[in-house]
């Protein structure tokens, strides 16, 4: 299924990123994952939602223009 | 490729039961355990408090190394600071969780389950005759694992879920953002969980006092995001530290999320089963976890056995793990998140309101049930919520 391309995407900043993996769950198109000691958002499936943004403990994910 | 009959994502409590439980119900199994990080039991992502009974079940905690501490009461502490005693007899422990985990691991280990540690589960697809192919990665390179059964009990993160087509997402509401500092040289009852509620302190969740030993202890808060006034979970924690401990030093700090939800609609398909955090098999009222996440992972380890000796690990075969589940907890679970639904609608002044009313009962008749009663007398607006309790 083809989609709009969306204005913002979610962005981690990995020095702040605790890898806890609450993110994951939260995110509607499951465009997170851990790989080893990294967070890993998929550029090309975040839909700009902004789900994972406040929750986030540390504050380590923030939007970015697409 | 390695065959094994059952693989198990995350050594966590439920995975290391669910290891140690497929062993003792088939011990002529193949059973392997993998781990990502490279001890298990770190980095600790948990408050590490533990009801008595439930633990008693799966291990002997008087003495125990694995133990920190045990606790005798618990005081509610309301909005407005005022504190609420409630002895009760047995309450809990807190445990080391390092060492805990590493105990069930070295357990299920001694039955004859192979541990792998600094090894992680990178994807799943299935393959012949019903089993699953699971590429797993580790420092040595990537190996894929073929699997009679494969236990998700990977925590919040629940990957093996996602894989294997479950629905393991969860509303923004129903996560706890939580986040906590070991902190040292610091003044409270040693025997006593503290739990404190308000708006400003943790909104939609709690803070908490867990001791460690004198004057050391995890202290820590879950809130929900949505209901936060723009603070993350660590902001709002150092706000509350820095009014109640201003001099404590704090020598370790973890973040981390809890599910308050209610059991994933399906934790089970063709050769998958998953338990615990991945599961979202959390008290939604407490947020507690280690003994939901030990009893699931018995009832998957058994489960799989069984289903193995039988040839039949179809999801109409697995099925059976989801309903032992629901009968042992999964239906308190949905009792509880109604209860913590009616709760978030309570503010500050009455929990300050209940509090008052519930310190004029003799500490010795302090009961979590007698503290019910009494409120539901004096406080008629808490009978809906009662109300919504039971049905």
């Amino acid at each position: 299924m083809r989609r709009a391309r969306a204005a913002e995407v979610a962005v981690v900043n990995l020095a702040a990123c605790d890898r806890c993996g609450l993110c994951l769950p939260l995110c509607p198109p499951e465009a997170i994952h851990l790989e080893f000691n990294d967070l890993v958002v998929d550029r090309g499936v975040c839909t700009g939602c902004r789900k994972c943004v406040a929750p986030c403990p540390v504050g380590a994910l923030a939007m970015v223009d697409a | 490729m390695p065959d094994v009959d059952v693989l198990i994502v995350g050594a966590g409590p439920a995975g290391c039961v669910a290891a140690a439980w497929a062993k003792r119900a088939a011990p002529e199994l193949d059973v392997v355990l993998f781990e990502r990080d490279r001890a298990v039991g770190t980095p600790v992502r948990c408050a590490e408090g533990v009801g008595d009974a439930g633990l008693r079940e799966f291990a002997n905690p008087d003495g125990a190394p694995w133990v920190a501490r045990k606790i005798a009461r618990v005081i509610f502490i309301a909005p407005n600071d005022c504190e609420v005693r409630v002895a009760e007899r047995d309450v809990g422990w807190i445990l080391d969780r390092t060492r805990f985990d590493a105990f069930l691991a070295a357990e299920a280990g001694a039955l004859g389950a192979a541990v792998l540690v600094g090894t992680e589960a990178a994807g799943m697809t299935p393959g012949t005759d019903g089993r699953w192919d699971v590429r797993v990665r580790s420092a040595r390179g990537e190996t894929t694992y073929r699997a009679k059964v494969v236990i998700g009990a990977d925590g919040v993160e629940a990957m093996v879920g996602r894989w294997a087509g479950l629905e393991t997402r969860v509303p923004a509401r129903d996560m706890e953002s939580c986040a906590q500092y070991v902190v040292q040289g610091i003044d409270f009852d040693p025997d006593a969980i503290y739990l404190q509620f308000g708006h400003d302190i943790a909104p939609g969740g709690y803070a908490w006092v867990f001791p460690k030993g004198v004057g050391i202890a995890n202290v820590g808060l879950g809130l929900v995001a949505l209901k936060s006034d723009g603070r993350n979970a660590r902001e709002y924690l150092d706000a509350w530290l820095a009014r109640r401990y201003p001099r404590g030093a704090c020598t370790g700090y973890t973040v981390g999320g809890v599910i308050v939800h209610t059991t994933v609609t399906q934790t089970y398909t063709g050769g998958v089963l998953v338990a615990g955090d991945a599961a979202h098999m959390i008290n939604p009222l407490s947020g507690g976890g280690i003994v939901n996440a030990m009893k699931a992972g018995r009832l998957a380890g058994c489960t799989a056995a069984a289903a193995i000796r039988a040839g039949d690990t179809s999801a109409r075969r697995l099925a059976a793990y989801h309903h032992a589940w629901m009968e042992l907890l999964g239906l308190d679970h949905l009792k509880y998140y109604r209860i913590k639904r009616a709760l978030e609608d309570l503010d500050d002044g009455f929990f300050n309101a209940l509090a008052r009313t519930v310190n004029a009962i003799p500490e010795e008749r302090r009961t979590l049930g007698r503290i019910f009663t009494h409120a539901l007398v004096k406080h008629p607006q808490l009978i809906p919520v009662a109300a919504r309790f039971f049905v």
